[in-house]
């Protein structure tokens, strides 16, 4: 009966599973209020990012959508939870994450090749940045000129991004001759490896100062501001994604994007239509690389201090989890899944470690160490992958297709004359005319 | 000079032949038939002419040109396209979009330019769309071209991949099986398009079918193969009456009786 | 160096046996299904904990100390078989079944959340039993055996070994010589053909759940017996290694399988000893898993149909 009403109002109220204009303001507007007003409730927060969802699904048009969004994250965020470095730094991850997901999505959404690997990457680049923005580089490289300034951090956005994709090209060009789900363990193999290389990298020459790690990372200083506070990677993160996002959005309507596609649908068919297997996935390889790369040279510069357990098969899996349970090849659908995994991990299961602690040490119940939820990681990842797997295998929000606008194509200024191919029928009209 | 020459063609699987010294000549502009009993080798010479398989032996020369051991996209470029037996689009890219990825080895777009959408990208992805779409007109479903490929039905599946493989922009397509599950007046439809397509476009086709009817009423030569070996050649009215093609198709009885 | 040769080769064989039958498991689903079970290292490493628990549960009750070791040893791999099988076949029904139509890598990623689960689980409940996740394993073969004045061979390898040829030879002559192992074999070739000669597929499928998972598990037996100690992240790494070993032999080819699982284990011990003091000192054996992974990334590319497997094209 209740369930009923509930059923009749959502649907009247998501008529085309859209949410009207006003009903997104006001959620914006009080969950804004909330938090300001309740300065620690997570609640409020989560408000906050799920907003962001509700814009998504808004009826109105793009442009309003796009700046609803900017709002949020360029001004209420920073303004109502700014001082508050928990939830900026919460957001950071959950940015972090969703950059590094859109890069993978590329890989296994896009070109349909799974992955297991793809931490690799992420390693290279927050290595590229930390081995000369602390001494280590003196160790090879002569005249005591590291560590490298903060300023350095910017240009490093791009060295990281580079020495990624330059992995990516050269992991991909042996792996990628290998096949479905071979090539998943294959770059499980490879992932594996690097990391074991990165630890063991501190002889003959060290390089990476093995398990030691490397630290204190040069925090990123612009126009001599020490950029060192969870508020300022908020920012970097942010401009990151917006590239990342905008980048994704042009692959995919691209030709090269299309290429991904068709591969991932049908290699055969793919090749009889003149798309190289081998380029056309390095380049999905080197693109989703060279994202994981600028994120690792922000995590590099964030944590201050990197070591080979950053880099393990976990993190792989679950920016797999992510890609894979928000919708694989979508990428509103790849931003929720990395935000709602992240946010499960730092911000749900510690809340909920927190709460069983506080119970234990008031006596009311006898905790393991073992059952602390905080280390919850593989279950959870395993039953999302699971449920994922057998009931939304496309995820939460499915990839749609581009659909073109017929009346456009119509009215193009190309669409006066035949072209391709079809030019032979006008040669041949006007041979018999 | 012959437009496509394979010469000697032969391939292993392991201790079967699937193919022996197949020599065929193609002629530009021509309807061509490779016809035989089941497990005759014809897909076989198929992939080899596009590719897919690498021949153990033999020659193939487009243009007088080998393209022996090219792989498929290489060939595709250079104008050899084809159409699969069961059907191979990309389930769940749109029609239209099905038909841009034929378009992709004549587009130019690389990482850069598609990063900073650059206008000759943006020029070049409009052009594309309107062809991909004229396309789609030609072989008869533009009403479709934003429905996705896998959800329409199987006629319109054909058609649409004969779309694709026309907008990679061939000298020579060939057809596997063009009319496969078709009814009667599907194929009559079908026949009639491949030779309009051929009139129309320029274009060499070469097939393999079963449907005996669309064979004879279509190709202007054909080739017939069996266990692996051409045994005869001609036009239509040499073959129906080949003794060699009738004992291969119905066994050594018929012609006994006969 | 060559003083500890006969070391590092019983070292090598033992995980080599090992690799061997774990093997088994990966290379006869994929036979029949085309699909990497990536839990079957957990089962594996179930296996190992159900036959601990065992001998713990024995040893707690003081009824270890009065049982022959034999006896106690067989009670143990009897029952981790029984379990581990069940789990497999479980898992098959839950996580795989209803996936069998489904895109491959669909299957393949419900499979690594099974992996992943199933660590966790076994965790979970040594944490909540005994507030550890890790075992250690009772002792039940403490010896040496003399082999030729020259080298001590420890008695678990031996064990271990034996029990490993012992399971190769069983499984070998029931897919030869029974009626169930012909349909499996049936079923690994054609499956449609074999179902249109009333051969069962799905039952025929549960077969070779049951029979890889037992086997698996069994070896988690042989595993904690020869290492002492197990924990719910052994099964990953060796899982790993024993896919790699079914690849070098041939996926899908069971004799493949125990020649690439010896091999490999062989290969790995060689490396893990003479690394090091062949590159003097600048790779030493900590490297013994990148030889392992570049084994499986080189057989792949450059042989994948491995030694005993014959090559197959896709079909156009």
């Amino acid at each position: 009966m209740v369930k009923q009403v509930i059923a009749n109002a959502t649907g009247s109220l998501f008529k085309d599973r859209q949410v009207p204009l006003l009903l997104t303001l006001l959620w914006i507007a009080s969950f804004t209020l909330a938090l300001y007003i309740l300065e620690k409730s997570v609640l409020a927060f989560m408000g906050i990012l799920l907003s962001l969802l509700l814009v998504y699904y808004t009826k109105t048009s793009q442009t309003v959508k796009v700046v609803l969004g900017a709002l949020i994250l360029l001004v209420l965020i920073p303004l109502v939870a700014g001082d508050n470095r928990y939830y900026m730094e919460v957001a950071t991850q959950v940015g972090i994450y969703v950059a590094m997901a859109l890069g993978l999505n590329i890989v296994v959404g896009f070109a349909g090749l799974l992955d297991l690997g793809y931490v690799a990457f992420f390693a290279a680049g927050a290595y590229a940045y930390a081995i000369f923005a602390t001494a280590q580089a003196n160790h090879f490289i002569p005249g005591d000129l590291f560590p490298l300034g903060g300023e350095w951090f910017w240009p490093f956005l791009l060295v990281g991004l580079i020495v990624a994709a330059l992995f990516g090209i050269l992991l991909g060009l042996p792996v990628l001759r290998v096949k479905g789900d071979y090539l998943a363990i294959v770059t499980l193999g490879f992932g594996e490896i690097i990391r074991i290389i990165f630890n063991n990298l501190n002889k003959p020459i060290n390089i990476t100062n093995g398990p030691q790690g490397l630290t204190p990372v040069a925090t990123p200083v612009l126009f001599g501001v020490q950029m060192n506070t969870p508020f300022y990677y908020y920012f970097i993160v942010l401009f990151v994604i917006a590239f990342i996002v905008l980048a994704n959005i042009r692959f995919e309507r691209s030709r090269l994007g299309r290429a991904w596609i068709a591969i991932r649908e049908d290699e055969l068919a793919a090749q009889s239509m003149g798309i190289p297997l081998l380029n056309t996935k390095l380049a999905a390889f080197a693109a989703g690389a060279s994202f994981a790369g600028v994120v690792g040279v922000i995590f590099a510069a964030k944590q201050t201090f990197i070591d080979p357990t950053s880099f393990t098969l976990m993190e792989s899996i679950g920016i797999l989890v992510m890609v894979i349970l928000g919708g694989s090849g979508s990428i509103p659908g790849v931003v929720l899944g990395a935000a709602f995994v992240t946010i499960l991990q730092v911000q749900l299961l510690k809340e909920f470690s927190n709460f069983l602690h506080g119970l234990n040490s008031s006596g009311v119940i006898s905790l393991p160490n073992q059952l602390d939820p905080s280390k919850f990681q593989r279950l959870v990842f395993g039953i999302l992958l699971i449920l994922a797997a057998l009931y939304r295998p496309n995820g939460l929000i499915p990839a749609k297709r581009n659909i073109n606008d017929i009346e456009a194509i119509k009215k193009s200024r190309f669409a006066k004359e035949k072209l391709g191919i079809l030019a032979n029928l006008n040669e041949g009209k006007r041979q018999s005319g | 000079m012959a437009l496509l020459e394979a010469k000697g063609l032969t391939k292993r699987f392991g201790g079967l032949v699937a193919n022996e010294n197949v020599t065929v000549e193609i002629e530009k502009g021509t309807i061509t038939a490779v016809i035989g009993p089941n497990g005759a080798g014809k897909t076989t010479f198929f992939n080899m002419i596009t590719g897919f398989y690498e021949p153990d032996e033999g020659e193939i020369l487009l243009n007088g040109k080998s393209i022996k051991g090219l792989r498929p996209d290489q060939i595709a470029e250079r104008g050899i396209t084809r159409t699969f037996q069961n059907i191979r689009l990309f389930k769940q890219m749109t029609a239209l979009e099905n038909v841009m990825v034929g378009k992709h080895s004549r587009l130019s777009a690389g990482m850069l330019g598609i990063l900073l959408n650059a206008k000759r990208v943006r020029e070049e992805e409009e052009r594309a769309r309107v062809e991909a779409y004229q396309l789609l007109e030609y072989v008869g479903i533009a009403d479709i071209a934003n429905e996705e490929a896998g959800s329409l039905p199987y006629g319109l599946q054909r058609r649409l991949e004969i779309a694709r493989a026309l907008a990679t922009h061939p000298q020579i397509i060939l057809l596997d099986e063009p009319a496969a599950g078709m009814n009667p007046r599907e194929t009559v439809e079908m026949t009639a398009f491949i030779r309009r397509m051929r009139d129309e476009l320029n274009l060499t086709i070469i097939l393999i079918e079963h449907d005996m009817k669309l064979v004879m009423g279509l190709s202007e030569y054909i080739h017939v193969l069996d266990h692996g070996q051409k045994i005869a050649e001609g036009t239509p009215e040499q073959i129906r009456t080949n003794p060699q093609v009738i004992e291969a198709y119905l066994g050594k009885a018929a012609t006994e009786v006969s | 160096m060559l003083s500890i040769l006969p070391q590092v080769l019983i070292d090598g064989l033992t995980l080599g046996f090992m690799y061997a039958v774990v093997a088994l498991g990966y290379t006869m689903v994929y036979g029949i299904l085309e699909f990497i079970n990536f839990a079957h290292g957990e089962i594996f490493m179930v296996g190992a904990f159900v036959g601990t628990e065992v001998l713990l549960i024995a040893d707690s009750l003081g009824l270890l100390q009065e049982m022959n070791p034999f006896v106690a040893f067989l009670l143990s791999l009897l029952i981790a078989m029984i379990l581990s099988g069940a789990l497999g076949v479980g898992v098959e029904r839950v996580a795989y079944r209803p996936l069998r139509n489904a895109p491959r890598l669909v299957a393949l990623i419900s499979a690594i959340g099974v992996s992943f689960l199933l660590q966790d689980l076994v965790r979970f409940t040594e944490a909540v039993a005994r507030n550890e996740f890790y075992l250690n394993s009772p002792s039940l073969f403490p010896g040496f055996l003399e082999v030729g004045g020259f080298a001590q061979v420890p008695l678990k390898a031996v064990v271990v070994i034996v029990f490993a040829i012992v399971m190769m030879v069983v499984l070998t002559l029931f897919i030869n010589k029974t009626k169930w192992g012909i349909a499996m074999r049936a079923v690994a070739q054609d499956p449609s053909t074999a179902s249109l000669m009333t051969i069962n597929v799905d039952k025929v499928i549960v077969l070779t759940f049951l029979i890889g998972s037992s086997l698996g598990g069994a070896t988690g037996v042989l595993f904690a017996q020869n290492y002492g100690t197990i924990d719910p992240y052994i099964g990953f790494i060796l899982g790993l290694k024993a896919f790699t070993a079914a690849v070098l032999g041939g996926i899908g080819n069971i004799r493949g399988a125990m020649v690439g699982g010896v091999l490999l284990g062989l290969l790995e011990s060689l490396a893990g000893a003479y690394l090091g003091p062949l590159t003097h000192g600048a790779f030493g054996s900590e490297y013994k898993d990148v030889f392992a992974f570049s084994i499986l990334i080189l057989v792949l590319l450059l042989k994948p149909e491995g030694l005993f497997g014959e090559a197959v094209k896709e079909k156009v």
